[in-house]
């Protein structure tokens, strides 16, 4: 039966790749996850082929499925490494891919274990944390090496090449997808969450590249981390990272204005906030407080639910704000976290004494040419009056590296602001 | 209006560079094709190689079809109607077998 009408569910064949290479891998073992992956490449290749003119199965994920299932067969047919286990092998795949008509909820939750098994193992911390991330999205999030690529502003061929040495360690290191126990689980489970992070990060960082695809990013990390949140592993660290992520991908709409150019977050218009987003996260926040740890992702996520509390910028509790910059800090003592918590000392306390932080940091030799620390540097020289000093501060930010186009254009706009002002 | 037929050829091994994501997003563009007022007819072609008959001498032979010499096949084709060569083939213009690399061949159905 099929159907002419309805669009198919939106993001149905990322979701499925990801979900049916786990599957598939799950049968085959971790070694054969490039079987598995062209297996499913090639019944979505099917798919494409032969839908346009047959129409949309009623049920697409299913006819999907069962193809890919019945492809995987005839490679393993093919494939001689698997020697005498071919009939073994083809009989477990012959198996996974009878779906009996009442079993849905049973293959949905079985699919679910797959992939929450997926991202245990490419996670693996023996994996680097780069190949993990292009490996996670690949074969867990469905992304192409070329989507991958351009979230990340990266070569296509780098990430290929990352993906091959991840394969390549889970081989050697003969990574399975078994689920570990006890305290291997605790630490396991921290390696996926940082790569979650990782990879939301990634997307969401005002770096270059396109903005649909990093939000892609954004949401397949929050997916991700939904996943692991949803089940008895969870831990309040996982749902403090979810909350996170939700809170702060809540902002995507208002982060970009018309023109593309960045909004700071004082400017954004919070009615353009997504609302289902904020209520994900607070739901998740709550959820993150049963228990005495304090994670550096409980610190961010607490900032973030101030922020979405205030409905104006002046309704914002910067003193608290302070404080769980405060407790960030001392979780993670890094250059980046210094400088936001300069920032909330400076909206908390007026801004010689946030300048004061600042220069403080700027006499870390590796600071000095960092451009965020020096357009924050001139953010807050333009507040206390001193006009020249600021201009210069800015200029000082555009001569650093790495500088995004969009940050350029906000850099550049600052600077004339301040000498015209000074003039 | 005359008939006419858009023949689609493709190399199927292109769509292997597309995304899961692209891929859905394809399939959306060419099933809106299906229900377009001057489609009158579509259809696929069986994915395997097929057979070509050859005749020389008199004699005709079967081979299977050129699947393997050749990169593009033949995949599917549509009739549309139009009312000349030149509105056929910007009609054909904006189907989205072009944007994914295929090649349309378009013949205009004698007589009519």
């Amino acid at each position: 039966m099929a159907s002419d009408a309805a669009p198919i569910v939106e993001h149905l064949f990322r979701q499925q790749a990801g979900r049916l290479t786990a599957r598939l891998t799950r049968v085959l073992g971790p070694s054969y996850i490039t079987l598995a992956e062209d297996a499913v490449q090639e019944a979505m290749i099917r798919a494409l082929r032969t839908w346009p003119f047959d129409g949309v199965p009623v049920n697409a994920a299913g006819w999907l499925y069962t193809v890919a299932h019945r492809i995987a067969i005839d490679a393993v047919r093919r494939d001689r490494s698997f020697g005498d286990k071919t009939d073994a092998i083809v009989a477990e795949i012959t198996a996974s891919g009878t779906v009996s008509a009442t079993g849905e909820t049973d293959v949905d939750d079985r699919l679910r274990d797959d992939e929450l098994r997926m991202i245990f193992m490419c996670c693996h911390p023996e994996i680097a944390r780069d190949a993990s991330v292009a490996l996670s999205l690949k074969t867990v999030g469905g992304f192409s090496i070329r989507e991958i690529a351009r979230a990340f502003l990266a070569d296509e061929a780098a990430i290929a090449q990352r993906i091959v040495r991840a394969k390549r360690q889970i081989r050697e290191r003969r990574l399975t997808l078994d689920l570990p126990t006890g305290r291997v689980l605790g630490e396991r489970l921290d390696a996926v969450l940082d790569v979650l992070y990782f990879m939301f990060n990634e997307g969401y960082a005002a770096h270059q590249g396109e903005e649909l695809i990093r939000r892609d990013l954004c949401m397949e990390a929050i997916r991700l981390g939904r996943l692991i949140a949803d089940t008895t592993l969870a831990t309040p660290k996982a749902h403090a990272l979810v909350a996170l992520m939700a809170l702060l991908a809540a902002r995507f709409p208002a982060r970009v204005d018309e023109a593309g150019d960045l909004v700071l977050l004082d400017d954004q218009n919070r009615a353009l906030w997504d609302e289902g987003l904020i209520a994900l996260g607070f739901r998740h926040f709550d959820r993150s407080m049963n228990g005495d740890e304090v994670s550096a992702f409980h610190a961010q996520a607490a900032i973030a639910a101030t922020q979405a509390r205030a409905l104006t910028p002046e309704m914002l509790d910067w003193a608290l704000i302070l404080e769980f910059y405060d407790q960030l800090a001392a979780i993670d003592p890094s250059p980046v976290v210094a400088l936001n918590r300069a920032v909330a000392v400076a909206k908390a306390r007026g801004a010689a004494d946030g300048l004061a932080a600042v220069e403080r940091l700027g006499r870390d030799p590796k600071l000095r040419h960092y451009h965020l620390l020096m357009a924050v540097r001139g953010q807050l020289l333009a507040e206390l009056g001193r006009t020249a000093e600021a201009a210069r501060s800015y200029e000082a930010a555009l001569e650093c590296e790495g500088v995004s186009e969009p940050e350029r254009r906000f850099l550049r706009r600052r600077c004339e602001a301040v000498t015209t002002r000074g003039e | 209006m005359s008939l006419y037929m858009l023949l689609l050829y493709d190399d199927p091994k292109q769509w292997a560079k597309i995304s899961p994501d692209e891929m859905q997003k394809a399939i959306e563009k060419y099933r809106a094709w299906r229900t377009k007022p001057f489609t009158k007819d579509s259809n696929r072609l069986g994915d395997d190689a097929g057979r070509v008959i050859r005749s020389a001498n008199g004699k005709a032979r079967i081979v299977d079809g050129p699947y393997s010499e050749t990169k593009e096949v033949l995949g599917g084709y549509y009739t549309i109607e139009a009312p000349n060569y030149d509105e056929a083939v910007k009609l054909a213009l904006g189907h989205p077998h072009l944007e994914y690399g295929g090649t349309i061949e378009v013949r205009q159905v004698w007589g009519t």
